[in-house]
């Protein structure tokens, strides 16, 4: 398994676009998990203009164990970028013809495809650690008063963190596959969630929306979604859901499997 | 001796195209085996199947008496079509790639940088090569796990006659090591020079089969050239020639069957004349590979 893992590191480690594509998205990530009370700040200064006042002082973005959920629902917006690096990565073994010669040279398609799997396994792992660290400095300097009963309350979002990034880096993986054109992959990639919207539109019409609500949740790129829900409603007084449904894990990580396995299946069958 | 490719009833459809058709091939160790066929006739469909790249139709095959599996590739070298790298990567770190997938010992990295002449240029990036240096960055990636067979498909295309002659001279360098060789070309001089053994392809069907040697047996061609000016009249009344032929001041007499350059040579001495010139040419591949597909269009 490192064998195969090992050699997609060294088709990338030698690729500038990748070193530019994963520094920039470790930064953008880095840095915005960590300034969040910068922004709040910010914010409440053009609050005061308009006669509001906010007391961020009041808002525990960074307090344990609020923290987990917010800055991991944040980084889930990041993830789009290692998506794009992803498409380029199998799209250019198409572009280039490599892949041809990584079968001929003697690797099962399978084998060519887990390798891709395995990356998308380090990347994701790699964005939990970077999340990890991130909330536990920011936490210790802004958490007042730390309760270490309440400490690791929701630290289970992590889990979900990496099947969320793992599940739409196989969704990307899989477009590529299907595609093969980077261009076009990426456009496919971006325009997904639109065209599920429109989907779920003109399924879920408003005299059918009682009935058959509940299998909202079962569409690929919603259960991604599921997997950690939108925490900052609980700064306004509203609840929330503060804790990571089972279904939710379940359905995402069933598409996960179902994104590798229909990219395997068109690998398989098709002339390369 | 030992079998190394057998293939039975091969066959690739695309679409309503018919591309290999119901294939059957046999290479044994040590062979020089040239497949020859004209542009679009499957060779390379063919190498692809073999190679696992292009999923066949029907037919199998099998590379050691055994089903193929990707761990038969590793121990195969093969450039299909064009050479295909990462452009990006130097010379150096794409064959460490090659050599990871089939793992083959890192220290021939050396060694066949050696053998193609790459070795100043092994730290540029690919995308910086001419097509001669990518052409011959191929072969030394398909001898990197030193293979028990090497396949090459058009290893001379577009090529320059300086870089044909060096490809042709590391393929002989190679087979003298006594790798079995399968080379697809269209340039049959080039298989002539090569090859032990050749195939003939046509729209995906297989026309001849057999050792190279063989072509040049059954009738010869004799030039002549000698002092006399009657001497087309002579060679006519030689009961050995089939047809005669003057080209560039020569006679060129095809032999009938039995009957040699000595036979021509003591005839023309018993008439007194003694020839300047004697020379005997076997027929050409290219003669027999156009006969051979020239049959098959009349049949």
């Amino acid at each position: 398994m490192f064998h195969l893992l090992k050699i997609d590191l060294k088709k990338m480690t030698s690729y500038r676009t990748f070193w530019v594509i994963c520094g920039l998205y470790f930064l953008t990530l880095g840095f915005t998990t960590a300034s969040g009370m910068e922004i709040l700040k910010w914010l409440a200064s053009k609050g005061a203009e308009f006669g509001a006042s906010i007391n961020i002082n009041r808002v525990p973005l960074y307090h344990f164990p609020d923290i987990w959920q917010n800055l991991i629902w944040i980084s889930g917006l990041f993830k789009i970028v290692l998506a794009v690096m992803v498409v380029i990565s199998i799209t250019n073994e198409y572009q280039y013809r490599t892949l041809r010669q990584n079968v001929i040279d003697g690797m099962s398609r399978w084998e060519f495809l887990q390798s891709k799997i395995l990356t998308n396994v380090l990347l994701s792992i790699m964005s939990v650690v970077m999340i990890l660290v991130i909330a536990l400095f920011t936490g210790f300097i802004y958490t007042p008063e730390i309760e270490w009963n309440y400490f690791f309350v929701g630290s289970e979002f992590f889990v979900a963190y990496f099947i969320e990034v793992f599940a739409f880096l196989s969704f990307a993986l899989m477009l590529g596959v299907l595609i093969k054109r980077s261009g076009l992959t990426i456009v496919m990639l971006m325009l997904a969630n639109m065209i599920e919207a429109i989907i779920k539109l003109n399924i879920f019409r408003s005299g059918v929306e009682d009935q058959i609500g509940w299998l909202k949740q079962f569409f690929p790129l919603e259960s991604i979604t599921n997997l950690v829900p939108l925490p900052f409603a609980r700064y306004a007084f509203q609840e929330i859901q503060d804790y990571v449904a089972l279904t939710a894990v379940a359905i995402a990580i069933g598409w996960a499997v179902l994104f590798n396995y229909f990219a395997y299946l068109k690998l398989k069958k098709s002339d390369i | 001796m030992e079998t190394v490719l057998s293939t039975n009833k091969l066959t690739k459809n695309f679409g309503k195209l018919c591309a290999v058709n119901q294939l059957d091939l046999e290479v044994k160790r040590g062979q020089v085996f040239g497949m020859l066929g004209p542009n679009g006739s499957g060779k390379t469909t063919t190498l692809g199947m073999l190679m696992g790249v292009v999923n066949p139709s029907s037919g199998s095959f099998s590379w050691f008496g055994e089903p193929a599996t990707h761990h038969t590739r590793k121990k195969i070298g093969a450039v299909l079509e064009h050479p295909i790298f990462y452009p990006y990567l130097s010379g150096q770190k794409n064959l460490e790639l090659n050599a990871v997938i089939k793992g083959a010992d890192p220290a021939n990295i050396a060694k066949v940088l050696d053998t193609v002449e790459l070795t100043t240029r092994k730290d540029d990036k690919y995308q910086t090569y001419s097509l001669g240096m990518k052409q011959r960055l191929a072969i030394a990636s398909a001898l990197v796990s030193d293979p028990i067979i090497l396949i090459l498909d058009e290893p001379t295309n577009g090529l320059d006659p300086m870089g044909i002659a060096e490809i042709r001279e590391i393929i002989k360098k190679i087979a003298a090591d006594g790798k079995t060789i399968i080379l697809a070309s269209h340039l049959l001089d080039e298989v002539q020079k090569v090859c032990t053994h050749f195939a003939v392809l046509k729209r995906g069907n297989l026309m001849h089969i057999g050792p190279v040697d063989d072509v040049g047996k059954g009738e010869e061609i004799v030039e002549v050239q000698a002092y006399h000016d009657d001497l087309s009249i002579l060679l006519q009344e030689f009961n050995g020639s089939a047809s005669i032929k003057k080209e560039n001041g020569l006679f060129e007499v095809m032999m009938k069957e039995g009957f040699h350059s000595k036979d021509l040579n003591r005839f023309l001495f018993d008439k007194g004349i003694v020839a300047s010139h004697l020379h005997t040419r076997k027929k050409s591949l290219e003669k027999q590979f156009l006969e051979i597909l020239a049959d098959h269009t009349n049949s």
